[in-house]
């Protein structure tokens, strides 16, 4: 009778529940959290943004930055930064985002390079002549993958935007807007796009932002093979070039002197292989021949 | 004797709500189920935004899915955990009837192709153009590995 019992549990259990799938205790946990954040979704969402509207704000920001700095064309020095910046962006913290990363080259003396919310990174020429090989340049290109990382960009955006979003948005699932709910959204986004264009070309991010992202290029260097010491050498040759009065890498980041002191103690451990970075140096030298 | 029959009546009521499938939706625009849990390692499956996968178990950075008839690895950056699915209420696919907290409040919501549109409208002058190019600019997977053996750089 017990046996029977126990069998027939057994046999609806599984009738109910396919055996495919596993018995997940830790699910139980996860469901109510769900819940809980469902019901409060309007206190989470004074901070919301999911990496689909990065990437829409990036491509703003993007198109922004296009209009002050014309875009190089030089196909095989894209290629190049390209191949640096893939390569350190897969040893980053967030390898893959909504649209994955892209770099450009902008057309400018100026010594500068931007990281637009969602990955796509400019560098100005002014600055790939300044770097003395491969490992600074991928040094510089990691310093901007960790804003992205970090998502300084959205960052700064004023809180009061999401404030404003919000009362558009409400907190239902996806839908199509109407036109004045568009017309709201697209002020809100052009404001946006207003705070994050002025913090990268005019203030700047803040200090511990900025050595927050030397800190993780670091790792991003180590990780990926590269030298980080050559972060070190990149901000000493900097801060050689002194403050300029308009634009420019110096004027939007802090004291260069500061910054090679917040890394100085912390460089990974392990050393990478001089043969490699002859190589490598090689053909940094090869591609930069028509910059220089 | 009444005890066990109780307990048994029980785990029944209880099981629906113990049993869950995890799954993950993709968070990229595309990605790529692939062979084994690395970068650049052969590509099974193409995934696209908002597809939802089966989980089958965590491998440090990488999850182990089922997508379809295959089997193989994504990267936990390029999913977000659909964490109240139902087993049985749902199957692999777009649409499925579940939701992840976060797809619940953000989904397409805010600043989406929608409101792009019309800031291009608005300021049609703006270098979008561009944009699009250095988004199509891309380099393969092919040339990214060979870049990185032939600098003797560490394949992640």
């Amino acid at each position: 009778m017990m046996k029977r019992i126990m069998a027939s549990a057994f046999l609806m259990f599984f009738m109910l529940h396919p055996a495919s799938h596993a018995l997940d205790l830790r699910g139980i946990t996860k469901h109510l959290d769900t819940l809980k954040s469902v019901v409060g979704a309007t206190a989470k969402a004074t901070r919301p943004i999911s990496d689909e509207e990065e990437y829409f704000l990036g491509r703003a920001v993007a198109a922004r930055v296009l209009g002050t700095y014309p875009l190089a064309n030089d196909k095989d020095l894209t290629k190049y930064i390209n191949l640096i910046g893939k390569t350190v962006s897969v040893s980053s913290g967030k390898p893959f985002t909504y649209g994955g990363y892209h770099f450009a080259v902008l057309e400018t003396e100026e010594i500068n390079a931007f990281a637009c919310p969602g990955g796509i990174i400019f560098v100005t020429k002014g600055l790939i002549e300044m770097t003395a090989n491969e490992e600074e340049l991928a040094a510089v290109l990691a310093h901007e993958i960790a804003h992205i990382n970090k998502r300084d960009g959205i960052a700064a955006i004023k809180s009061s935007r999401w404030t404003e979003a919000l009362a558009v948005i409400g907190t239902e699932a996806a839908r199509k807007y109407s036109l004045s709910d568009v017309a709201k959204l697209v002020t809100i986004f052009e404001d946006s796009i207003d705070d994050i264009f002025k913090t990268l070309i005019v203030n700047g991010y803040s200090r511990s932002q900025e050595f927050t992202a030397d800190e993780s290029a670091l790792q991003y260097l180590a990780q990926s093979g590269y030298d980080p010491e050559a972060l070190i050498s990149f901000l000493k040759r900097l801060s050689g070039k002194g403050r300029p009065s308009g634009g420019g890498i110096t004027a939007t980041h802090p004291e260069t002197a500061d910054r090679i002191d917040n890394i100085a103690g912390k460089i990974p451990a392990g050393q990478a292989d001089p043969r490699s970075v002859e190589i490598r140096t090689a053909r940094f030298m090869e591609v930069q021949k028509p910059v220089r | 004797m009444k005890r066990i029959v109780a307990a048994i009546i029980l785990i029944i009521i209880a099981a629906p709500v113990l049993v869950f499938a995890e799954q993950a939706s993709v968070v990229t625009k595309e990605n790529a189920v692939r062979e084994y849990c690395r970068f650049f390692a052969p590509v099974v499956a193409p995934v696209r935004y908002k597809d939802v996968l089966d989980i089958v178990c965590p491998q440090d950075d990488w999850y182990k899915v089922r997508y379809k008839a295959t089997e193989g690895c994504i990267h936990r950056t390029a999913v977000e955990k659909r964490s109240a699915s139902f087993t049985g209420s749902t199957l692999p696919g777009r649409g499925a009837g579940s939701v992840s907290e976060s797809e619940a409040a953000l989904a397409g919501k805010g600043f989406n192709p929608q409101v792009e549109a019309s800031y291009r409208k608005k300021y049609p002058a703006m270098k979008y153009n561009l944009v699009d190019r250095i988004e199509h600019e891309n380099v393969s997977e092919k040339e990214i590995v060979s870049f990185i053996t032939g600098g003797g750089l560490n394949q992640p």
